[in-house]
Order: structure tokens, then sequence, then C-alpha cells
């Protein structure tokens, strides 16, 4: 019996939650992508075609192992590169074919930031996300201030408001990284990995956060994530890629499987149902 | 904004101080570098920025139309006192204005042409001489005293400039020259080129480089010296650059011990007017001359220096010191 | 939360051209020949307004013909260089950049020293020739800093100094094969000097600095973004590779302008951002008019003490900067320990 992982269909299509409303806000089509694909010699990666939605109020996690094409994914969804094939479409505009102000204003992408060459206040750093939404030299009004001030609010950083950007924590920096994406007022919020130098207290209140925001505020996101059981926990919705093939999507229950995951992540993985109905990843006694 | 009203005021002032002195008995005189200078029909007031020039002016009898030389200018003595416009290289072109000099005077070969320039543009005539050899700078002596309206004395000295020129190729015609090393700057080693003013000089003190090179300063190798075995060595003197120019200290040096020059006490040191184009000039040549065939002079009588200007000189023979008073 | 506002940038630059104006009126006021504040203020006037039949003719002659123009050459070579250093500490995001660190200085050089070379005699030439110079300096760092078809900064940075020091090693070839006297001009012109006028009519001299520092200017928004990272920058909507570009040239062509009227005058452009950092905050809407005014006083003080510290003989500007220079340099530097 041929295993999921060798089919490469995806095994559910997208399950509609029943939060929210009801037009998917990202939709990508059979998206793939190869990077140099010159035509002549292979393709140096892929990610096969891929197809899922996510709407309001939703958090979808990006799984998979290493250069299983998570972040080729994200770069597709971000609009920074155009698909060889397919679409991505975001509020039903194609994001490749937007203008790079115009994305901006739909769509955050929030890394882990570069150092910061001069210093910079924490509220100034934020009042930088509303650039997309004005003239290219451009002075901020009342209105960005405000806005400024509800994006930190929401991450829960306005005691910060006034620090220098180099004096923060990990953790309070990754939150002021979050408020200015969030200035932006996107409607797509997109994260890599940004659990990634956190402790696991900031892990989860980063991902509580995030849940916060997508309920609350109906932001759409996307998380490309290492962290299973978190996923698990906090997402809508899973997409779990292998070696650029977007194997299944569907809810944390659907995907995770153990013998799937097994497969895909070559570790010796239990996956046992907790009463919430979410699923829990242990990792097999060596016995 | 600012900006905007400061130079509306200046570039129109550009334009009227150069156009508004087209008074009577203005000349207009090509200078030896090519550039159109108005000079006023009576020149009154002089500014030199070489010490070569200064001498020149003096040399001419012009000396108290002189109001301003550089302070490097100290031949004559007297025009020590004269008021300073800084020096030759960065002289201040408001030092120079306030004196409402009639001329201003400057050389090639030690001014630079930003001056003449940012002094043309404040309405300040500059001639520029360009003494490539000695007989162009017995020219320029002429051109000069053409510019500064003295056209009687350029003549008659440079007559007598001419005319001991002339005594001394006479002398020298016959006899051959005389080999020597002219030593410029001691680390790194240099001499002069085939295209200097130096040189020319020299010729005419019966004195040839054993240095060929098409290049003004070209360094050189002692051990090319050494090949080259010249028969004598001259130093300018109290030249803090050329290092051990004295008999006994270059018996001492390595090297240097075992050239000919240095073993039969052939080292001489002339005054730092050799590399002045200037009258005094011909004295040093007739200095030199004197020392590098003394033969050619064993019947005649030393040359005496022109009356007028006030420089002495010596210069070492064997173990001798003498100093150059400056 | 006090955003940036267009006024607080107006009054911070009001206040800086006020201190340039008292400086260049006491820079007009000192020199050799005695001249009044009162007597200044009527020569200025009066030529404002065209009455050229009111100022005596010695006034004329030394305010407007001698002192203005160099005051004026001051300004623009400071603001010049004050505008490209700011430009160029962000393109190649290093703090301790200045304006010749990618060789345009050394081109210019080159550029002088092969001029003086053929023609020594001709006014002018040096300077067209510093800036033909500057020029193909530019082009070629433009191309050899390029990564993937765009400027990468950290490329950029090695090319320019693997071209400057090139530069400066053929600029020593030749200085050794030069005669003497062609050695002497260029002596002053690697110091910075500001007492050979250009050879350009200050006009376009003017409006060439206007349109460079205005074209900074508009990216000054994207500057702010691309400090904080390239790539978030990207995300925000700022079209780096363009602004990049734009930065590149105008700074380049700022030094450039600025090199070729007067020589390499050093610090300018490294510590006259700096500290308007220190004093009005690091953002560029502020930073980049505020340097260029800042850059301005900085050279008219300096040119004043260089012409009068042991008058008559001048020194050079670029002697006083760094003289100056460097123990504010040292001074910043021990500062940023925070």
């Amino acid at each position: 019996m041929s295993t999921p992982a060798e089919t490469g269909a995806p095994l559910a299509s997208p399950v509609p939650i029943t939060a929210g409303d009801n037009t998917p806000r990202v939709k990508v089509e059979q998206a793939s992508y190869a990077y140099a694909a010159t035509g002549k010699s292979a393709p140096k990666f892929t990610l096969g075609p891929a197809s899922f939605e996510a709407r309001q109020r939703e958090i979808v996690a990006i799984l998979g192992p290493n250069a299983s094409g998570k972040s080729t994914l994200l770069t597709l969804l971000a609009g920074l590169a155009k698909p060889l094939s397919g679409r991505v479409e975001v509020d039903g505009t194609e994001v490749s074919k937007l203008d790079i102000r115009a994305r901006a204003q739909r769509i955050a992408l929030v890394q882990q930031e570069s150092e910061l060459l001069f210093p910079l206040r924490v509220w100034e750093y934020v009042l930088q996300g509303r650039y997309p939404h004005g003239r290219r030299l451009r002075f901020e009004s009342e209105e960005d201030c405000l806005m400024a001030g509800n994006a930190l609010s929401q991450v829960g950083a306005d005691a910060l408001r006034d620090r220098w950007m180099d004096e923060l924590s990990g953790g309070e920096k990754q939150r002021v990284i979050l408020a200015r994406a969030l200035a932006q007022r996107p409607s797509l919020l997109l994260l890599d990995e940004p659990t990634q130098h956190l402790d696991i207290g900031g892990k989860v209140e980063l991902l509580r956060r995030l849940r916060k925001l997508a309920d609350e505020s109906r932001y759409t996101v996307l998380v490309v994530t290492h962290e299973l059981n978190l996923a698990a926990e906090f997402s809508d919705r899973i997409i779990l890629l292998h070696k650029g093939k977007c194997l299944r999507v569907g809810t944390p229950a659907e995907v995770y499987e153990r013998d799937l995951l097994g497969e895909v992540f070559e570790a010796p993985l239990e996956v046992e149902m907790r009463p919430n109905g979410r699923p829990r990843v242990i990792l097999q006694g060596s016995r | 904004m600012l900006a905007a009203a400061l130079f509306s005021c200046a570039t129109p002032a550009f334009r009227t101080a150069r156009g508004a002195s087209q008074a009577k008995g203005e000349r207009i005189v090509t200078d030896e570098v090519g550039r159109r200078v108005k000079i006023p029909a009576e020149v009154h007031r002089i500014v030199t920025l070489a010490p070569n020039l200064t001498e020149t002016v003096y040399a001419l009898g012009l000396g108290d139309r002189l109001v301003g030389d550089t302070n490097f200018c100290d031949t004559p003595p007297a025009a020590k006192q004269k008021p300073h416009v800084g020096s030759p290289q960065d002289p201040s072109i408001e030092a120079i204005a306030v004196l409402h000099p009639d001329l201003v005077l400057a050389t090639t070969s030690i001014n630079r042409l930003d001056t003449a320039v940012a002094l043309e543009r404040a309405g300040i005539p500059v001639y520029t001489t360009d003494p490539e050899t000695v007989n162009g700078m017995l020219d320029s002596i002429t051109h000069v005293a053409d510019a500064a309206g003295a056209s009687e004395q350029g003549v008659a000295l440079v007559a007598q400039l001419h005319a001991r020129l002339d005594g001394l190729h006479a002398r020298l015609s016959e006899r051959p020259m005389v080999h020597v090393l002219f030593v410029v700057w001691d680390q790194p080693l240099t001499t002069i080129g085939q295209n200097t003013f130096i040189a020319d000089a020299l010729r005419y003190a019966g004195a040839e480089s054993i240095i060929l090179s098409d290049r003004k300063w070209p360094e050189v190798n002692i051990e090319e010296v050494v090949r080259l075995q010249p028969d004598y060595i001259v130093f300018t003197a109290e030249h803090s650059g050329a290092g051990v120019t004295d008999v006994a200290g270059l018996r001492a040096r390595p090297v240097w011990k075992d050239l000919d020059a240095v073993e039969s006490g052939h080292v001489a040191n002339v005054s730092e007017e050799i590399v002045r184009p200037s009258p005094g000039l011909i004295d040093v040549i007739e200095q030199l001359a004197h020392e590098l065939h003394p033969e050619a002079f064993a019947t005649g009588s030393e040359t005496r220096r022109n009356s007028e200007s006030e420089i002495r000189f010596a210069f070492e023979m064997k173990e001798k010191h003498t100093a150059c008073a400056r | 939360m006090r955003p940036l506002t267009p006024r607080r940038v107006f009054l911070i630059c009001l206040g800086l051209c006020g201190v340039l104006f008292v400086a260049v009126v006491i820079s007009l006021r000192l020199g050799a020949y005695p001249v009044s504040v009162a007597d200044i203020v009527m020569t200025l006037f009066n030529a404002t307004v065209h009455r050229w039949d009111q100022i005596p003719p010695d006034f004329q002659s030394i305010i407007l013909n001698i002192r203005l123009p160099r005051i004026l050459l001051g300004i623009l070579v400071g603001a010049a260089l004050s505008t490209a250093g700011g430009g160029f500490q962000a393109l190649l995001r290093n703090p301790l950049a200045d304006p010749y660190v990618l060789g345009v200085s050394s081109g210019a050089a080159l550029g002088a020293i092969i001029s003086l070379v053929v023609a020594p005699h001709t006014p002018g030439l040096i300077q067209a020739a510093a800036f033909a110079g500057a020029v193909a300096t530019i082009t070629a760092v433009y191309f050899l800093g390029r990564r993937g078809g765009q400027l990468d900064s950290a490329t950029l940075l090695l090319a320019g100094i693997v071209t400057a020091s090139f530069l400066s090693a053929a600029i020593m070839f030749l200085m050794t094969t030069l005669s003497g006297r062609d050695l002497r001009g260029m002596a002053f012109w690697l110091m910075g000097d500001l007492s050979s006028p250009a050879a350009l009519d200050l006009k376009w001299l003017y409006f060439l600095l206007v349109i460079a520092v205005g074209s900074i200017y508009t990216t000054s928004s994207d500057l702010n973004l691309i400090l904080t990272g390239e790539q978030e920058a990207h995300h925000l909507g700022v079209n780096v590779h363009r602004v990049k570009l734009v930065v590149y040239v105008a700074s380049s062509v700022l030094t450039g302008l600025a090199v070729s009227v007067s020589g390499s005058i050093g610090y300018v452009g490294l510590l006259v951002p700096h500290v308007i950092r220190m004093m009005f905050g690091t953002d560029y809407r502020v930073l980049i008019p505020a340097s260029a005014i800042g850059g301005a006083i900085l050279i008219v003080v300096a040119d004043t003490l260089a012409r009068t510290v042991v008058a008559p003989t001048e020194l050079p500007v670029g002697a006083m900067t760094a003289i100056a220079g460097a123990p504010v340099f040292i001074y910043l530097m021990r500062r940023r320990v925070r």
C-alpha cells in the first residue's frame, strides 16, 4: 500500500472553519517554484504544485523538515517571487502582480531583525510600519501615530514605547517587530520561524498573542515553524511540506498521523489526542 | 535663499571688476605663459611673488617701486623690510590687493597658476615669467623691464649680463667641459636633468652633468656615480637636504670616499642662487667657472660682483668653509 | 511619541542658517584689510540691489571679489561633502564611511595629475580633469560593486577600497616621475585648498549641488527604513535597489564636485553627519539638510582660521579640519561605547 507521502497529492481539501468569514483571504492554486530554472539544467530547488486557502481569523502553520520548501512558499505568499505555475492571491489580487508599495499595504512579513546601524527608539521603529501608506518622502500624521500606538498596545508593548531598540530583550524585540508589522495594517501576516530565539515561555506567549490577534482583530496569519506541538495547539490549519511537495493540508488532527509524520520527519514519533481535540506529538521511547 | 542673495551680488561684481578697468594709456601685453595682461600706462607699485623676481626688480633699479614681496625674498637684504604677502606658493590674495599694485610679477618656477587666476579675478594684472634657460632668463629680465615701463634699464642690465657671459665663453670655449655631479637632494640621491635651468647654467660655467636624463630631477644610484666618476661634485650650500657637503665629511662617508672627486678634494659648494633665474645667477656662474677652470683665469682678476647688488657668496675650496650671508 | 514634522525640520535648518550667516559675516570681517561689520552689511545690501556705484572700490575688491567668492566656494564644498558623507554612511551601512572611501577623490587626483602633465598652464583644465577622473571612478566602482545586478553594500565597500588603493599607487607612481614644478600644485590639491577660484561660474556648481542634495533628500524616508535592514525595508515597500543607486550617484557626484574645486578636505564628510546625529537625532529627513548647512559652517570657520591664524601665510583648509577633526572623532568614538 502506498503511503500518503508517495502519492504526492493533497489528501484533504481545505475544510472551511466555522469562525470568521467564508471568503478565503488567501488562495494558493497549484503554485510552484524553482530556483535557477534555466530549462537547461535541472532546477535547484522546487516547490511542487501546492494549493490551499486561508481565511480571516485563521492561523495557518506551515510545517516540514529543513529544505522542504517552507521558505519558498512564504516567498511566494509574500509576492517576492512569481510562481512558475499557478497563482497566489490575496484578497482576490495576484500578489506577484502588485507593485511593491501595494504589496506592503496588504502583506506584512516578519523576519528576524538585522542589526540596527544607529540608535532608534521603539516608537520610531514601529512608526516606520506606516511607510507603505503614504508618499515616499513622508512625515507621519496623527493618524499614523495613533495606529502605531494601537499596534504597540496589541502586542502589549505600551510600556516599551520610549525605550531604545538596542536595549530590549529578545522577547521584547520580537514584540516590537510584530508591532511594526501590525502598524502596516495588513490583511495577511506572514512570519518566518518567529520562535527561533525565544525560550519556551516566549514561544507560548507569541503564539497566544497571534491567536488573540487573529481572533480579535481578524488577521490572517501564516506561520512557518518547526514547533509541532505549538502549531497543533494554536493553529487552525496545517500545511505539511516534504521535499517540495505539499503533502497534506488540514486541521492538526487530520494532518498529524503517526506514519505520515514519522516518514516526513524521519524520527520515531507518537501522536496522541488531547481532550480538546488537538493532537500532541511525542518522541517514541528507545525501547 | 541666503546663498542666492549672496552670490547674486558676487557674480556681477566679477564682471564689473574686470570690465571697469579700461582706463586710458593701458597696454595689453602677452606674458611668457601666453596670458594677456592689462597693464596700466604707469607702473609705480610692483608686488613680486618670488625671490628671483625681487632680485631682478632691484637689479633694474626699481627697488623703490617695490611695495610688497614674499617672506622668502631675502636678496638684497632691503627686500626683507618690504611688506610681505605670504609665501610664493600660497600668498594672500587679499594682502596683495590691499597694496594696490599696478603690476604683480610671478614665475612658473615657483608660483602656482591658481594664484595668477585668483589675482586676475580680483582685477589685478599679473605678469608671469617662464625662464627655462639662462638666455630665457635674460629675456625675462627684458620683458619684466618692459612691463614695468623701465625698458632702458632693462636693456642696460641685460647688455651687461650678456657681456659677462660672453667674456666667460671666450675664456672657456677652448677648454674641455668638466664633468660634474650636481647634487640636489641626498636621500634619495637626486640630480638635475638635461633640460633644467641649472643644467644650462652649468654649461655656461663650463660644466656638464654626468647624468643624462629628460626628467627634471632624476634620481640616481650612487653606484652609477661611481661608474661615471665625475671630475667634480657640486652642492648648493646650506641646504639641509643635501646631506654631507664638505670634503672632510665626504671622505668619511662610505662609497663616497672612494670617488676620485672626493679624494682629490674636488667638491664645490655654490650659493643657492644657482637655482634662481635672476641677475645674481651670473655671479654664481662666474664663481663656479673660476673654481672648475682655474687655469682659464690665471691671468685675469676675479670678476667683481655687480656693485648694485648686495649679494655675497663664497664657496668652498678644499677644506675651507664659508657660509652664505642671507 | 513626537514624530518629526516638516516644521521641526524647517526650524532646525533656519537655526543652522542663522549660525552660518554669522560665520559668514565674521569671515568677511577678518583679513588683511580692515572692514567693519557695518561696512560689510552695507556692501552686501548694495550689491544685492545692484547699486554698484554706492560701494567704494576697495570694498568691492576685497569683500565682493576676494573674500566672498572664497566663502561661497567653501559653503558649496562643505555642504557637498557632509551630505555625501551622510549618504555613504547609509549606503555602505558603516558609520565610519566618509566621501573618499570609494576612491572618488583618488580618481579626481589622478585626473588632476594627468592634466598637469599634459597641459600645465591651462586654467580650469585641472578642475575639469579632476571631475572627469571622479566620474570615471564612480562608474568603475559602480560596476565592480554590484552583486547580482544590484549594488551590494559590502561588495561596494570592498570595490571602493581596492580602487582607491590602486589609484593611490598610480598617483604615487606618477608623482615620482613628474618634474618638480608640477608636484607643487599637487601637494596643495591633495591637502585641500580653497584659494583656487572655481573654473565654472559658481551658479552652475550650486545648481548641481541643489539637484544632488535634493535627490538624496527625496530618499530620506527610504533611507531611514533601509537602515533598519534592507530586507525589512523591501518588505515595507521601499525600492531598495533604486534608492541605493540614487544615493550612490548623487553622493559620488557631490564628492567629485567638491574634490575638483578644492582638493581633498578631510573629516568634513565623516564628522558632520555624526555631530548632527548627536544633536538632532538619526532621522535622515533632518540629517540631510542639517548636515549640509553644518558642513558649510564647518568649512567657513576652518577656512577663516586657515586664512588668519598665521597671516599672511595661509594654511591649507584640510589641515585645519584635520586638527579640529581628529580629537572630535576620538571623542565620538569613545561615546559610542553605550
